[in-house]
């Protein structure tokens, strides 16, 4: 299992390095000069000077790309153009509602996409089967910002049960009650995604149903909830443990438009800011935090398959 | 009264909502202490005929249509799914063709064992750790104590099927039930395997049920012979009488296939023709269209039992010129 | 089998999928003939019927400038056929040709799908911002964005498919009767993954119209003038209180149609070789 982590790791380090060289670039291929880009409109001709000297402009690419990578592992992101403190300070002021927004969609994809799934999986062929695949294919076709909006519709505007928009700290007045505030945005972004889970759960357990084993277990005289929960969910559960992974990694920036929906104050709504106020080095801070997020959770996902199939530990 | 009387069994498959046959009307026994064997090319029915004494139809397109399996005195087609669950794996085992296949990937083999141990008895996770490890050590697993941890890929194909045995016999069944057990697995591994279900059987006096495609297989283990084509038992005996007077053409056909090094092979080396496909229907003999002696009489008539020796029951219009 | 059969055998006792199929070839008449259906121009501003409710002779109804929002939506269509159809081409031909070629030639496919590797690194909503970002807002560019996010995942199935084929004996066949490179990827290989790439298709298609309609709402799609679905819900949305029909309308229009073409290539999926089936996951 550690040799196996190690492996992993190892394997991360270059397309870790080649995807940070790309957010590297991105500020250069941004048409004009990166010190006038990174500094923003108003920046005075001596303030562009200062950051050329600084950030090595007159130096070859790659050796600014190493400057800037040594600031990146020291914590230095940049400072934002538009609210002129360091990108990290900004990105950390979104960390919170992200971060619980993202947790809480999660609990209501597995809430929501096993138990469908695993009764889809167990009803295969009959009315309820062909209901629930039929509806979670319907409800991953629907734009997640149109079901938003039409979630503050209903329970803000209408019957008054949620909040529409905005999300104060935890730490603020109100409290974990203040947690109310992300429940249509959670159940908003966790629709498509436990969809797709459903689907999936669905999926994978007709796939085991077919195999062997499970006859085998039969014929121990188990009882069929058994069979289904402890051989066939339980074997299935490693390709959907797999996507849960894969979900928590897109869903930071798949908040992007919930986010913008629900004038939520997280990463993903600074993101679209950033991009309409031209804030470039907020935008390439908050790139490579996603990026190598996305990365470290995919390798925690592999070394979570691994410990749920004993097959790949070996190999 | 035998343990396991099995009568008049017709099976059905449904194919797009038409019940196409699969058995049509087998009757056989089976004893304590003694050994059946099933014999006839892959879709004759004997797959389909061991799922259903087991029990293992449920949810499939197959359904029992007429007959009377019972077990100790039993009918099981009447008993719940419940009743037939506390005999599924407890009285009454099963062993499946293919090993590599058979057990469950992610859990340890001991798990799997104590697993089926606890569903059937009242028995501390200790206790039925330690029992599975004797199981593992009966049915000559190296290092049981070991090994009872390992999971199932690692291991060999000849090993997985001893813990499939293992499993089988844990709650000591008075029946098991074998389909095609050493099919998947080398010859060397078949042979071994075959002479620890025998060694087994002496112990316990388990009666077992061997399916198998494999002649050689059934004559090597079983008392009892019932040779199965489309459907139904063509010849059956004791494995005395009947390997003494092969009686039904099919039967030698089926020997015959088997390539034996000194002998000068009278008669046809494979069985010519092709096994008819599901809802074909023929007249008569089924097998007339492949057999090499079949006459106007074989097409035109179905054929009933001829007795040659004992109870050697053939079902050939002309059974004593081809036992002669 | 040839494309055009497969579609039949495809729907082939599925109701739904069928009703999907129809469905889009509606959305494609729509397109192709909205200049003559639409009773008014889609930009025509007609100030004092805003906000009209769905009647006669504004069947959908007017938006805030008072523009009909049916003859909008049927432009619109216009816009979800050329959206889906752009994005599916650059991502199936650029995709599709980084994946049989690194599968084919091992030596360049190592290089160029870590390339791949790389690119998938960043969540396809992010990569589409990212790149977005760098280009000015266009239709052109809306393709070209999606187009390439999904040339990733392309690249990635087509490489696999490849693989499976170049073992097969028929290539075998055609390497030893001398046949070019270009003759074996082209003649031989391609054909046999046309109909796992008409799958891919359609779920390109799909999320391609999602992904067009998130960048229209956040503002860095279309551009504003243009009358796609996702603009008309991304302007209309601060009506939502007092004219809930102004998103009704194109938010079910977008439903239908992705969920008409997960339909279709759900269905068109179980119809192709049993081989690629796990390759392809679509919704």
């Amino acid at each position: 299992m550690l040799a196996y982590t190690a492996k992993r790791l190892l394997t991360l380090i270059p397309t870790l390095l080649a995807a940070s060289a790309l957010v590297f670039l991105f500020v250069h291929l941004i048409p004009g000069d990166p010190a006038s880009i990174l500094l923003g409109d108003t920046a005075t001709a001596e303030e562009v000077a200062q950051l050329t000297r600084e950030m090595g402009l007159d130096q070859p690419l790659w050796v600014q790309y190493f400057v800037w990578l040594g600031n990146v592992l020291q914590g230095d992101l940049g400072t934002s153009v538009f609210f002129k403190t360091p990108v990290l300070s900004v990105i950390a002021a979104g960390a919170e509602t992200s971060i619980l927004l993202a947790c809480m969609t999660m609990v209501w994809i597995v809430l929501i996409g096993v138990p469908i799934g695993v009764l889809s999986a167990t009803m295969h062929g009959k009315w309820v089967d062909q209901v629930t695949s039929g509806g979670a294919m319907l409800a991953a076709s629907i734009p997640t910002f149109w079901l938003g909006l039409y979630l503050i519709f209903i329970f803000s505007v209408g019957l008054g049960w949620f909040p529409s928009s905005g999300f104060p700290s935890l730490s603020d007045d109100g409290g974990l009650a203040n947690l109310r505030y992300l429940v249509l945005p959670s159940l908003t972004l966790a629709a498509p995604n436990a969809a797709l889970i459903i689907r999936l759960v669905r999926a994978s357990m007709l796939d085991v149903a077919r195999e062997d084993h499970v006859r085998t277990a039969r014929a121990k005289g188990l009882h069929p909830a058994n069979v289904a929960i402890k051989h066939v969910f339980r074997n299935a559960l490693i390709a959907v443990a797999a996507a849960f992974g894969f979900t928590f990694a897109a869903l930071i920036s798949e908040a992007v438009v919930t986010e913008t929906v629900f004038s939520l104050p997280g990463i993903g709504r600074l993101v679209v800011q950033s991009i309409l106020r031209r804030d470039y080095p907020v935008i390439q801070g908050v790139i490579l935090v996603i990026v190598v997020l996305y990365m470290v959770i995919n390798l925690l996902v592999d070394l979570a398959y691994a410990r749920l199939d004993p097959r790949v530990s070996l190999k | 009264m035998a343990l396991l009387e099995v009568e008049n069994l017709h099976i059905a498959v449904s194919v797009g909502g038409v019940l196409q046959p699969v058995v049509r009307g087998i009757s056989f026994t089976v004893d304590d202490n003694e050994t059946l064997g099933i014999v006839g090319e892959s879709g004759c029915g004997k797959s389909m005929t061991s799922l259903a004494i087991m029990g293992l139809l449920e949810g499939t397109p197959v359904r029992i249509t007429d007959g009377s399996i019972r077990y100790d005195g039993t009918e099981l087609l009447q008993l719940s799914s419940k009743q037939r669950r506390a005999i599924m794996g407890n009285r009454m085992a099963m062993i499946f063709q293919e090993p590599m296949t058979s057990l469950n990937p992610v859990y340890r083999i001991g798990d799997q064992i104590i697993e089926s141990l606890r569903q059937h008895k009242s028995i501390s996770k200790k206790a039925a750790r330690a029992r599975a490890i004797e199981l593992l050590d009966l049915v000559r697993i190296p290092n049981p104590s070991e090994r009872v941890d390992s999971f199932p890929h690692q291991m060999s194909g000849g090993q997985r099927q001893r813990v499939m045995i293992a499993m089988a016999l844990s709650c000591d069944p008075k029946l098991l039930i074998a389909d095609e057990p050493t099919t998947a697995l080398d010859v060397t591994v078949q042979k071994e395997v075959l002479e620890l279900m025998s060694d087994l059987q002496e112990r316990t006096g388990t009666a077992i049920i061997i399916i198998s495609h494999d002649l050689g297989v059934i004559a090597e283990t079983c008392d009892k012979v019932s040779v199965m084509y489309r459907g139904k038992i063509v010849e059956a005996g004791t494995t005395e009488n009947l390997f003494e007077r092969l009686a039904h053409p099919y039967t030698r056909g089926l020997l015959n296939s088997i390539p034996v090094v000194d002998h000068d092979v009278e008669w046809l080396e494979a069985i010519p023709g092709r096994v008819p496909t599901l809802g074909e229907e023929l007249s008569g003999c089924a097998f007339h269209p492949r057999c090499p002696i079949a006459t106007g009489l074989c097409i035109a008539k179905t054929p009933g039992d001829t007795y040659i020796a004992g109870n050697h029951a053939v079902k050939c219009h002309y059974a004593d010129q081809v036992a002669s | 089998m040839s494309v055009l059969k497969l579609m039949p055998s495809a729907l082939a006792g599925r109701k739904l999928a069928t009703i999907g199929f129809l469905w889009l070839v509606l959305v494609l008449l729509a397109a192709v003939f909205a200049g003559v259906i639409a009773p008014f121009d889609p930009l025509e501003l007609d100030p004092v019927n805003r906000l009209a409710e769905p009647g006669w002779p504004h069947l959908f109804g007017t938006d805030h400038f008072g523009r009909d929002t049916f003859s909008r939506a049927l432009y619109g269509a216009r816009m979800t056929v050329i959206i889906g159809v752009g994005s599916v081409v650059v991502a199936l031909l650029s995709g599709g040709l980084i994946g049989m070629l690194s599968a084919y030639f091992t030596k360049l496919g190592h290089f160029l799908m870590r390339g791949v590797d790389v690119l998938m690194a960043f969540p396809a909503l992010l990569m589409a911002l990212v790149l977005i970002t760098l280009l000015e807002r266009s239709v052109a560019n809306t393709i070209i964005v999606i187009g390439i996010v999904y040339a990733t995942t392309t690249a990635r199935i087509l490489y696999g498919m490849t693989l499976k084929l170049k073992n097969e004996v028929f290539v075998d066949a055609a390497v030893c009767s001398g046949a070019s490179h270009r003759s074996i990827l082209f003649r031989h290989i391609l054909p046999n993954l046309i109909s796992p790439l008409l799958v891919q298709a359609s779920f390109i298609f799909a999320f391609a119209q999602l992904q067009a309609a998130a960048l229209d709402f956040l503002g860095l799609g279309l551009p504003p003038e243009v009358p796609s679905w996702g603009n008309m819900l991304s302007e209309e949305r601060i009506y939502l209180t007092r004219a809930p029909w102004l998103l009704l309308y194109p938010g079910l229009l977008i439903i239908l149609s992705v969920f008409s073409m997960n339909l279709v290539g759900d269905a068109l999926r179980d119809n192709i070789d049993p081989r690629f089936k796990d390759d392809i996951s679509g919704v």
